[in-house]
């Protein structure tokens, strides 16, 4: 770390972030974890934001990355951060190509400015994570993170074709393309997708595209219990119907299952998956402003106060997965709620009670799953929570890869350092 | 090769697990590319994960490089044997080791065939969704280095969007095991990398995949039209309605031609023809369908047929898969191109092709994955004829200075290997070139996983300068690095 006093140093990043930065020193609203940057940049350009990065290596100053900052306190907690760098005034859709599906954003759009952008041409990104006013496109696809709507169309993961990142060093480099299919180089895209910013900062993403559908519905299934809505799930899953999204979600225990199409095929379809769940539950096939309800209920899940705990398991040990959470946080006085992916095997657990307690949750869950069978990820959590628990959980024998792979993108660990996948 | 290294091999995959003879190695000089060719230093046929690790590690410790090679069907010379190397030939590792039907994986040895992934679940309702035109010959393992597509992968995605897990032996022999049957393991997306990696960062051994359920509903037509540009504005059309068919592939008068002369698909003598699928849920392919009809109508299409039964629909789909091979019905010699286009650019780079094969004097066809502008220009040439395989090459090299030109890629799933490392700088910069051999370093600092594909140069990896900090978390002991 420089020993300059902070005055001097914002001066000398103001010389280096480039025209139109904001540049400042550090202050209380800019902590994380009660942790405050010394310095805080937001250059105007993806060139300047740059040269900023290069500048803070070559003063040996560590970096932390920031968006909309609606995921600032997931992972491992904060460490002590020199530069806190925002990519907030790099807001542009670069490129919307419509007839080629694709589209080019700069890492600080919003994903609502974004689809309100591509919504013009009556095209979208097939997302729907939490806090899309607030969430930046770099922020989605540096977690990876997704909604309901993982169900039809995939993570970010599944759309990114190409990206522009900055390296801790100042170097830009890109990778992919502008086209839907490229196999040219290494897949650097999906290497940052997930990252959470360990390896380097995203500067453009582009994306394949999907249509923005004319109409939708949702049958919203009310049961009596988790045990009840696991075998109407599965057939859900298994049946020839292709909803968008197919969503469980606990106390009170529901599915949603909705559907994207033409009208006649939403309407068919919703009717189809009603007479899947009629007899087992109270299920209501949902349109408009009912079906908008319907959903921002569901959202509720993801809103703040409270830890969130991603579990993933195979598609088929979800249900008994969730039972067994239920009934083991319930015994341990803890308040838990899981909403998410039903056919995909991936939900957030809600968690309320002790952090103590909430830390052995988090450990049995985890000796439930072997290796590649299932994770817990704490995800937002309290920081006594995140330093008694590790965020990640075991990695595999892959760490040793993703280690030598850090180290070759910043040898001197200066960018989100500790932040990324287990603890990078 | 060293006599010492060699009975060395033997002992790990016994005797019968070396190819000596030289008739039988000639099978292995060379892949789908049959212009390069190189006799490989041995080639060794291991039957499990361990008996790969152990070659590996003997390749590591002796410094001696080394290809892997599935079935040999890739068309870069991604498997091109290194003649001071070894060729590890994974057509021995070959069973399916696991069907989870509930969970919708599958759990197979590298060598498995691709098609035979689909055919093992078939009964139950389930099938594996890339489908490369080879999918009868070529196996997972190379589908997984090339990240393979296939005619459906407009809707479906690619190789990387369906392989979940890999074990895989590591360039210094260390196993590397990555996901499974659950999603998002935590970590960074080495699966995502690894996919598509040309064999250039491990072996892989064990990959898990996705499998999804049959369509309810499957529609196939077939359009005629009078020009590939009118052909190409009933793709935008199509497209531009909101619709995403599963496939939609075009062929040219010069491969319609051969595709009839081989396998005699009736297809209609035209200039072009569309083959376009949807699938879905009964109630969209019947909408959709009927609007795709009229699409094409409003391109102007002379004739639409209907492929009214399974038979009729795979009948349609043998001429478009047959289209490669059966170039040697019209042409003595002829060289696949792969590159790719944004797919509004289609008619502009279709005319520049065109002009290309006037000048050059040299035909060329046209056959597609028009959904996703993935172009395989045919260069037909005849080796008889002196300097026309050359001036073949320079047409092919050619093609994909138009597609770079229109803001395209030099290759959209046959893979860069060893055929075009040199153009892959015309795409990338030096410090994307750079930036992506950070991977590699990590992966195999020792440059000896099927060196000199993909990249032109290779980048010195060397030890990391600098002191690496360590993060308060992995000083309390809560993350730990290897």
């Amino acid at each position: 770390m420089a020993s300059a006093p902070a005055g001097t140093l914002v001066e000398r990043l103001a010389a280096r972030a480039g025209p139109g930065a904001l540049v400042r020193a550090g202050e209380d609203e800019d902590a994380v974890d009660g942790v405050r940057p010394r310095l805080l940049a937001a250059p105007a350009s993806g060139e300047a934001l740059a040269a900023a990065l290069a500048w803070a290596a070559s003063e040996g100053l560590s970096v932390r990355v920031s968006g909309g900052g609606t995921k600032q306190d997931w992972g491992a907690p904060g460490a002590a951060v020199d530069l806190l760098l925002s990519t907030a005034a790099l807001s542009a859709v670069v490129e919307h190509r419509h007839g080629d599906l694709t589209a080019t954003v700069e890492a600080g759009a919003t994903l609502a400015a974004v689809n309100a952008a591509l919504g013009a041409h009556g095209q979208r990104l097939p997302w729907d994570p939490p806090w899309p006013e607030r969430a930046t496109i770099g922020g989605v696809v540096a977690t990876n993170d997704s909604g309901s709507l993982r169900h039809g169309h995939g993570a970010p993961r599944d759309s990114i074709i190409g990206v522009t990142m900055a390296r801790g060093d100042g170097r830009v480099a890109k990778a992919g393309g502008i086209v839907v299919k490229n196999v040219a180089g290494y897949d650097l895209a999906r290497l940052l997708t997930g990252s959470f910013g360990c390896l380097g900062v995203i500067l453009t993403a582009t994306f394949k595209l999907a249509p923005a559908p004319p109409a939708s519905r949702t049958v919203e299934i009310g049961v009596d219990s988790l045990e009840a809505a696991a075998p109407i799930a599965a057939d859900l899953a298994g049946s020839p119907l292709t909803p968008a999204a197919l969503e469980v979600a606990s106390a009170p225990d529901r599915l949603l299952i909705r559907f994207e199409s033409v009208e006649a095929s939403v309407v068919q379809q919703a009717e189809a998956a009603r007479a899947i769940a009629a007899g087992r539950g109270s299920a209501a096939v949902l349109g408009g402003e009912d079906e908008r309800a319907a959903w921002d209920r569901h959202a509720a899940h993801w809103s703040p106060g409270a830890t969130l705990v991603k579990l993933s398991t195979v598609p088929a040990e979800l249900f008994p997965t969730l039972v067994w959470l239920r009934d083991r946080a319930a015994a341990d006085g803890l308040r838990a709620a899981a909403a998410g992916r039903a056919g995909l095997g991936v939900v957030d657990v809600r968690l309320a009670g002790p952090a103590a307690a909430q830390a052995r949750l988090v450990r049995a869950l985890r000796d439930r799953l072997p290796p590649g069978r299932g994770s817990a990820v704490l995800r937002r959590g309290a920081p006594e929570l995140r330093r008694e628990v590790d965020a990640w959980g075991p990695i595999g024998d892959g760490m040793r890869v993703m280690t030598a792979i850090k180290r070759q993108f910043d040898p001197a660990g200066l960018l989100n350092a500790g932040r990324g996948p287990g603890g990078l | 090769m060293d006599r010492r290294f060699l009975a060395e091999l033997e002992r790990i995959v016994g005797a019968d697990g070396v190819v000596r003879d030289d008739g039988e190695l000639l099978t292995y000089e060379t892949d789908g590319l049959v212009k390069l060719r190189s006799r490989p230093g041995a080639a060794v046929l291991p039957a499990s994960a361990d008996q790969v690790q152990r070659v590996v590690r003997l390749c590591h410790d002796n410094h001696v490089p080394f290809v892997a090679r599935g079935q040999g069907t890739g068309l870069s010379g991604g498997a091109l044997p290194h003649p001071d190397g070894v060729l590890i030939v994974m057509t021995r590792m070959n069973r399916i080791l696991d069907v989870d039907l509930p969970n919708r994986r599958i759990t197979v040895e590298p060598g498995v065939m691709n098609l035979d992934v689909s055919k093992a679940v078939a009964a139950a309702g389930y099938y594996y969704a890339p489908d490369p035109s080879s999918q009868v010959i070529c196996s997972i393992g190379g589908n997984l280095a090339e990240n393979s597509g296939g005619a459906h992968c407009l809707k479906y995605g690619f190789t990387v969007h369906h392989v979940l897990g890999v074990e895989a032996v590591l360039p210094d022999g260390e196993l590397l095991r990555l996901g499974g049957p659950a999603l998002d393991p935590p970590g960074l997306d080495l699966l995502g990398v690894l996919v598509g990696s040309e064999g250039t960062l491990a072996v892989v051994t064990k990959v898990v995949l996705n499998l999804l359920r049959k369509p309810a509903a499957v529609e196939t037509l077939l359009a005629a039209f009078d020009s590939t540009e009118a052909a190409g504005n009933a793709v935008s059309g199509i497209i531009g309605a909101g619709i995403i068919p599963a496939a939609v592939e075009m062929m040219d008068r010069v491969t319609i031609e051969a595709a009839e002369a081989a396998v005699h698909p009736d297809f209609p003598r035209t200039e072009a023809i569309l083959i376009v699928e949807l699938d879905g849920a009964e109630a969209d392919v019947s909408a959709l369908f009927t609007r795709v009809e009229e699409v094409c109508r409003e391109a102007a299409a002379s004739e639409i047929r209907i492929a009214r039964t399974a038979a009729q629909r795979a009948r349609f789909w043998q001429g478009r898969k047959a289209a490669f091979a059966a170039m040697g019905r019209v042409s003595p010699s002829y060289y696949v191109q792969d590159g790719v286009i944004p797919r509004t650019r289609l008619p502009e780079v279709l005319g520049r092709i065109r002009g290309l094969s006037d000048r050059s004097g040299l035909k060329i066809g046209n056959v597609f994955h028009a959904g996703d502008g993935n172009l395989h220009p045919l260069v037909c040439y005849d080796e008889r004829v002196a300097g026309q395989a050359d001036l073949a090459q320079e047409v092919a090299s050619e093609i994909l200075t138009y597609c770079l030109d229109a803001g395209g890629s030099i290759t959209g799933e046959h893979g860069v290997g060893a055929d075009k490392a040199e153009h892959l700088p015309k795409m990338f910069s030096e410090d994307d070139l750079d930036t992506m051999q950070l991977v590699r370093c990590a992966f195999d600092p020792g440059y000896i996983c099927n060196p000199g594909k993909v990249f032109p140069t290779p980048r010195l990896c060397g030890e990391v300068p600098g002191p690496y900090r360590r993060h308060p978390a992995e000083a309390a002991g809560l993350a730990e690095r290897v």
